[in-house]
């Protein structure tokens, strides 16, 4: 049961990428810090009825993006969009200059994704989760994690590469 | 499996993990040591992973969020442990005491902790308060504070008494008084806000770990920029909407 997990030892565990998360999310501190906070209050309040102690860092993370995104459908209703068929050949980004950008330039450019493929992009980069704990984080199949993952890394080079000094960086395609 | 295939495949594959172990990615990573084309598509590819990888991983977690969620938890837990007591007695005069108790004595003993104490005067500040007096005068604010017995020979930072002050209140803490003096930095603000800069000052004696000197010390508590410091027998408490370099301006 995961009652017996000790709550200061899972708020040192996890608070600094669940914190990293949100903050990639709503690139706000402020509200990236009480996201995380909130996270582990209700984890307080109802974690006792997790009964599988390995499926605590997956709980926190689904907790928080639904969270996250609760917030978010308050303070706009997102028309609904259809995915788009991700280009056949599309424009890769060189390493060099990604390193030329820095972090709140790469998460602008994440925040221009649709809003499907945000979380799993910044999951597959962060956190080092593995497809399955993706798909069980933002409880998606496997397969549209997979589809989602892919257009949405394909579209941030993208954008990468259309920002100043990324359309000359562009070297190869698909 | 195609080279393109194999390249749609490999995008998701992220070096140095267990992606490796995907049977689809195993064969495209098979295929690209027979490759040389996928092979050199691959190198460029692992490299702009991890580049993103690194940048996702710059982002820093501000300081001392770990003690504020711990300690808001503590706090939260006694107050769902006193909820049911309260509900148990419910003779209307019995409410009313506990609440007066409860308005000086919001923590039981063993949350006096600066933490805490700036967490809940973080709180105050932020989610409104009402002015007891409003005046830009600091006589008038110290002589208030004073017939109300809150601490009123507070010491001004040489700064901060340039500041325009807008008035005061007196909080709650430990059944001690607090005194909050609040002034403006000088930036715009809404129209109904009348201050940005909030001074809480309280006898050190009611905070177990209070700063030991004049040291000021620095934390972002809530979003708010915070600065605490001890002077003689009070511990000050300064916190703004501005970031860390404005309140340094008031040091």
């Amino acid at each position: 049961m995961a009652d017996n997990v000790d709550f200061e030892s899972l708020v040192a565990q996890y608070y600094e990428p669940l914190y990293q998360f949100a903050f990639s999310l709503a690139r706000d501190e402020p509200e990236a810090c009480d996201l995380t906070q909130q996270t582990f209050c209700i984890w307080a309040s109802k974690g006792h009825q997790l009964r599988d102690a390995s499926k605590v860092k997956t709980w926190l993370f689904t907790t928080l993006h639904r969270e996250f995104l609760g917030i978010r459908r308050k303070q706009t209703r997102f028309p609904q969009v259809e995915l788009e068929q991700a280009a056949p050949e599309l424009p890769v980004v060189s390493p060099a200059a990604i390193s030329r950008h820095d972090t709140a330039q790469v998460l602008a450019e994440l925040a221009r994704l649709d809003e499907v493929y945000q979380a799993p992009v910044s999951l597959f980069y962060l956190q080092d989760c593995s497809y399955n704990e993706i798909a069980e984080i933002l409880q998606v199949p496997l397969g549209t994690i997979k589809s989602r993952l892919s257009r949405g890394i394909r579209r941030l080079q993208e954008l990468l590469a259309d920002k100043p000094g990324g359309p000359h960086e562009k070297q190869t395609t698909l | 499996m195609s080279i393109n295939e194999a390249k749609t495949t490999l995008l998701l594959y992220r070096p140095g993990t267990a992606d490796a172990e995907d049977p689809q990615i195993a064969a495209a990573l098979a295929l690209a040591k027979s490759d040389p084309e996928l092979a050199h598509w691959l190198e460029d590819h692992c490299a702009r992973q991890e580049a993103l990888r690194v940048k996702f991983r710059q982002i820093t977690v501000p300081a001392g969020l770990k003690e504020q969620i711990i300690s808001e938890q503590a706090v939260l837990r006694r107050r769902i442990y006193w909820r049911p007591r309260i509900a148990l007695g419910a003779v209307a005069a019995v409410a009313l005491l506990a609440f007066l108790a409860a308005f000086w004595r919001s923590y039981p003993p063993g949350d006096d902790t600066l933490a805490i104490y700036q967490n809940q005067m973080v709180r105050i500040a932020l989610s409104g308060y009402g002015m007891d007096l409003a005046t830009d005068d600091h006589t008038k604010i110290r002589s208030y504070l004073a017939q109300n017995r809150a601490p009123a020979d507070y010491v001004l930072p040489t700064a901060l008494q340039k500041a325009a002050v807008t008035g005061c209140a007196i909080e709650g803490w430990q059944a001690v008084k607090v005194s909050m003096i609040c002034f403006r930095t000088g930036r715009p603000l809404p129209p109904n806000q009348s201050s940005d800069l909030w001074l809480f000052v309280v006898d050190r004696a009611s905070l177990k770990d209070a700063p030991e000197n004049s040291q000021p010390r620095f934390a972002v508590v809530k979003g708010l920029a915070t600065v605490a410091w001890s002077q003689g027998d009070k511990v000050y408490l300064l916190g703004t909407e501005a970031d860390e370099a404005t309140i340094r301006k008031f040091l």
